[in-house]
């Protein structure tokens, strides 16, 4: 379990939070990537990356006119900068002792808790801890882009090893039958990482 | 491998689960294998907590949960994994299946409240199959028959009474039919032509024989089923009922120097003249073209000469002869039609239009015109009585005439025979007569609604049952009998058939006809029947047997034949 976090929460209600970072090419969580929040009485809550938002500020605003920027101004200002870079979550599931559930969390993180990308371990292990129930939350929400996350995240779960990944596919195809242009869509993109 | 081993599923494996449907509407059972596994007319079995149901599929459906899945096909926008798993979800094959009969099965063996049911339902309790009352419940899992299911239903070869008609068409599992039950009622054999009618006729005869639990007296208009025989369509020898039989099997001839096939029958039938009768001749109205006019003259007849000189003097008589009277006149002479006629008050002009028409029967050479020649009737009785089954081969007399004259004429006098038979046994406590079965070619000549009022076939066929005579009715065209006899067959098996109204006629008066109507149009044209009606416990398609070597070699296995049996069949 990596102990590196990658920023901490801004905002939350129980079907997902927003969290703030530096930029870090190297640890920055990509779109679609499982992430962990633990909570303090030692449960956690397990999320989606499904939306990363970049704000500007004044002095950013000021740099992109000048002329003659140099890589340290410009790796300082990425570093340093006064707006964090905003990544939401949506709530996949959570955990609390030996117990892993697929369904939204019991009460919301606080601000300020830590968030930690899943290792390969962690994302199999929560796959394998139900019938992709949580697809359901995913899907259902239309808020989120379900075809592109849904496909960074088989592509994951692929790469994480041990979940079945025709399970997942039937539960999203049972989720979305009848509604035929969105399955279609969702499985035109899955299609990328499912052969 | 077949084919048919290719596309066998595992016994046991479910197919599929019930969906939805009720008793008049059917059951609808989702597939899980693939729709290609599973064909019209199979033998389905759906279990449902205690109670097992029988059903035969009469419909596969194919569906989608929207058209759209179905309309555009998605393996060039999908990879393929997906696309199969999209096309297991949204694309699927529904059954229809007719549901027939229920078995209660009680709790699983080892099941706290199994030694109690179990108890409960020994011996005379054992549950036996039921006529369908109620229907399974959802997602009820259904599964081809097993072997053990179909005997269950059907029973099996090696009991007593029962005879492999045929086998399941997927899993190959033997259908038997209960002989002791089929000659209870009058039965039919129908088909088009070249469906193989005459191999199933020859294959049930053969069981009816072996079994022995009836005579069997079969009009055979073209020569068939008592000697040897060559199948018209591929020139391969069939082996006749006498041939395999003959200790118990008599070809009778018409006419005195009748052949069939070449051999001599065993007895000659010739009728004499006091054998006709008026409805033997009003059964030919239609082929002779008679009159309204004829059971007038008819009766006139029988009254002037009596029932048993009547034909005789009539065809005596001439036409058109004159003689003068005492003042020069001309009037009709003594013996002549017009004579009688006048002196009967029958109207002359239709007595000779008669007499004239009657020539073609007067003239058949199988009518002896001399009294005191024996009764060859009488004798076809007898043996029929005394166990023997009857070949009745018409020789070279193939035409409807003699057909319809004949078999009318040796059926009206078993009839009474029959009747005088079972009257003397409820009475007077004689010998109970054995059953008899009248197998009938071409049974619309005799039974169409024309005639079926006039001939002896219909009242066995309504109400002879009683006095132990029953029909084995084989024809191509079903839709040309008449329904009232069409509805009182018990057993019914049919080949295919191309013409609508037959398949109706078939399937008259019985439950679920509109879901067998197609099964029955789309049969294959060779080798596969319906077996339906009273005599079965329920309606199934199976393959039919083959009339070969092979067929003889079950029927009578050479070690199972006493020495003494041997040697009657050598003819001593």
């Amino acid at each position: 379990m990596t102990s590196i976090a990658i920023g901490r929460l801004l905002r939350a209600n129980t079907a997902g939070c927003v969290m703030g970072c530096q930029v870090s090419p190297q640890e920055a969580p990509a779109f679609g990537q499982m992430v962990r929040i633990p909570l303090e009485d030692g449960s956690q809550v397990f999320g989606l990356v499904h939306e990363i938002h970049i704000d500007d500020d004044g002095l950013v605003r000021q740099l992109a006119g000048s002329t003659n920027l140099s890589d340290e101004i410009i790796a300082d200002n990425r570093k340093n900068r006064n707006m964090p870079v905003e990544m939401s979550v949506a709530f996949i599931g959570w955990q609390s002792g030996i117990t892993l559930s697929q369904t939204r969390p019991p009460r919301p993180p606080l601000s300020l808790d830590k968030i930690f990308p899943c290792s390969d371990a962690e994302v199999a292990a929560f796959c394998a801890s139900g019938r992709f129930a949580y697809l359901r939350m995913l899907l259902r929400n239309e808020e989120l882009p379900a075809a592109d996350l849904l496909t960074a995240h088989l592509r994951q779960v692929r790469a994480a090893g041990g979940a079945d990944l025709e399970n997942a596919l039937r539960e999203m195809i049972a989720l979305l039958k009848d509604d035929y242009p969105q399955l279609m869509d969702l499985l035109s993109a899955v299609s990328e990482v499912v052969e | 491998m077949t084919n048919n081993e290719m596309n066998l599923i595992p016994e046991g494996q479910p197919i599929g689960y019930v969906v939805g449907g009720g008793l008049k509407a059917n059951l609808f059972v989702r597939l899980t294998v693939p729709a290609d596994k599973v064909q019209e007319g199979g033998f389905v079995v759906l279990e449902s907590g205690n109670w097992q149901f029988y059903g035969l599929v009469t419909d596969l459906q194919l569906g989608a949960s929207d058209p759209r899945y179905a309309e555009m096909p998605a393996a060039g926008r999908l990879s393929p994994t997906v696309t199969r798993l999209l096309k297991e979800q949204t694309l699927y094959t529904n059954l229809e299946v007719l549901p027939a009969l229920m078995l209660e099965r009680g709790p699983e063996p080892g099941a706290p409240d199994y030694e109690a049911w179990a108890r409960a339902h020994q011996n005379e309790n054992t549950p036996r199959p039921l006529p369908i009352k109620t229907v399974p419940g959802h997602h009820a899992l259904a599964r081809l028959a097993s072997a053990g299911d179909v005997a269950e239903i059907f029973g099996t070869p090696d009991e007593k009474g029962y005879f492999e008609i045929g086998r399941t068409r997927e899993q190959d599992h033997p259908v038997c039919i209960n002989l002791d039950k089929f000659v209870q009622r009058s039965s039919g054999i129908f088909g088009a032509t070249g469906s193989g009618k005459s191999f199933l006729t020859r294959i049930i005869l053969a069981g009816l024989i072996q079994h022995n639990a009836a005579s069997v007296l079969v009009f055979d208009m073209h020569n068939e089923y008592g000697f040897d025989d060559t199948a018209s369509d591929t020139g391969q020898a069939v082996i006749g009922l006498r041939s395999k039989f003959p200790s118990r099997v008599r070809v009778v001839g018409l006419g005195r120097k009748s052949s069939i096939r070449g051999k001599t029958p065993d007895l000659t039938l010739e009728l004499r003249d006091s054998d006709i009768q008026p409805e033997d001749i009003e059964l030919l109205a239609r082929e002779l073209n008679l009159r309204e006019t004829t059971s007038t003259t008819l009766d006139a007849l029988v009254h002037h000469f009596g029932a048993a000189n009547w034909f005789g003097k009539f065809r005596e008589m001439s036409i058109g002869s004159m003689v003068e009277d005492d003042e020069g006149k001309k009037v009709p002479a003594p013996g002549s039609v017009a004579f009688w006629a006048n002196q009967a008050g029958v109207n002359v002009a239709a007595a000779e239009g008669l007499r004239s028409k009657l020539t073609r029967v007067f003239n058949r050479p199988y009518l002896l015109h001399e009294e005191g020649a024996g009764d060859p009737l009488k004798e076809v009785i007898e043996a029929l009585k005394a166990g023997q089954h009857v070949i009745l081969s018409f020789g070279d007399y193939e035409s409807d005439l003699d057909y319809l004259l004949v078999s009318n004429l040796l059926t009206r006098r078993i009839r009474e025979a029959w009747e005088d038979s079972t009257n003397e046994f409820r009475a007077h406590g004689k010998a109970e007569p054995r059953p008899l079965v009248i197998a009938v070619e071409e049974a619309h000549k005799l039974l169409n609604r024309e005639m079926a009022a006039q001939t002896s076939f219909s009242t066995i066929a309504r109400e002879l049952r009683k006095y132990y005579v029953t029909l084995l009715i084989i024809d191509q065209r079903p839709s040309q009998i008449y329904d009232e006899v069409m509805s009182q067959l018990g057993t019914r098996v049919s080949g295919w058939l191309g013409d609508e109204n037959d398949v109706a006629a078939v399937l008259s008066g019985l439950a679920g006809r509109d879901a067998l109507r197609g099964m029955l149009a789309r049969l294959q044209p060779k080798e596969e029947v319906l077996l339906l009606g009273w005599g079965v416990p329920m309606p199934i398609l199976v393959r039919s047997r083959r009339y070969d070597q092979k067929f003889w070699d079950d029927l009578l296995p050479r070690n199972s034949r006493s020495v003494e049996q041997n040697i009657k069949d050598l003819g001593f």
